[in-house]
């Protein structure tokens, strides 16, 4: 293997590059999946939709269907951000309107 | 009222369908999978709504919903005419007919109660056709 030049050789102290906080903060920051209201979806079409996604309980996907036709909106997953974005993605080929956002 | 689909003892779900419930399943379909091809342009707004509102997507997540979602429309479209469907079949039938209700709701700007209330004849009639298939599917996952 042929050695680097002097001037391009790797230094004998390596040091990390600074991770600005912004970026350590946006790693660690919690994301909800948000499943929304609409008026055609029968509720108990919602219910079998929570239960096959995410594995819940008959009781709690009920819980989470009626806090979504009553406020508009519920969040119904949290966790970190590529698994939060899986969930949404199966819940929007599923039929239902869904986003993420960042856990306030 | 006889019920549209049954769960059968064995596994899979046996379909009770007529004629005109099979077309509808099956308008239904194509229509999911016209819109994967961009040839619906109102439900093709449907498939591309976004996962982070606050800032676009990864194209990679977009081209992967779109392409479950035309891939369970595939599948209720070979699958219309069939008797007796998997699980897995099943579960294509009920997202494909669930993204087509709201591809119809957004088509003709039902938003609320009111305006489903509002909306012309024919369109009131397939939306509650589509939910009374949606009912009778979901009882039997």
């Amino acid at each position: 293997m042929a050695s680097l030049p002097p001037e391009v050789a790797q230094p004998s102290v390596i040091v990390e590059p600074e991770r600005s906080t912004s970026t350590v903060a946006v790693a660690q920051r919690t994301w909800d999946v948000v499943v929304w209201n609409d008026p055609v979806t029968p509720m108990d079409v919602v219910v079998v939709i929570f239960r096959r996604i995410f594995g819940y309980s008959t009781g709690r996907c009920t819980q989470l269907m009626m806090r979504v036709h009553h406020e508009g909106r519920a969040v119904v997953w949290s966790g970190r951000r590529e698994r939060a974005e899986e969930y949404c993605v199966r819940v929007q080929v599923a039929g239902l309107r869904c986003t993420i956002e960042v856990t306030t | 009222m006889a019920r549209l689909f049954t769960r059968q003892r064995g596994g899979g779900v046996v379909v009770r369908l007529n004629e005109l419930g099979r077309s509808l399943v099956l308008d239904a379909a194509r229509r999911v999978a016209a819109a994967e091809r961009g040839e619906e342009s109102v439900w093709a707004a449907l498939l591309a709504s976004p996962v982070d509102p606050s800032r676009a997507d990864d194209p990679l997540v977009t081209l992967g919903r779109q392409r479950d979602m035309a891939s369970n429309a595939e599948l209720v479209v070979l699958t219309a005419g069939e008797d007796l469907l998997t699980d897995a079949e099943a579960w294509a039938w009920l997202s494909t007919l669930q993204v087509a209700l709201r591809g119809l709701a957004d088509e003709h700007a039902v938003t609320d109660e009111d305006a489903l209330a509002a909306a012309p004849p024919d369109v009131h009639e397939r939306v509650q056709a589509l939910q009374t298939l949606l009912f009778s599917l979901a009882s039997c996952l």
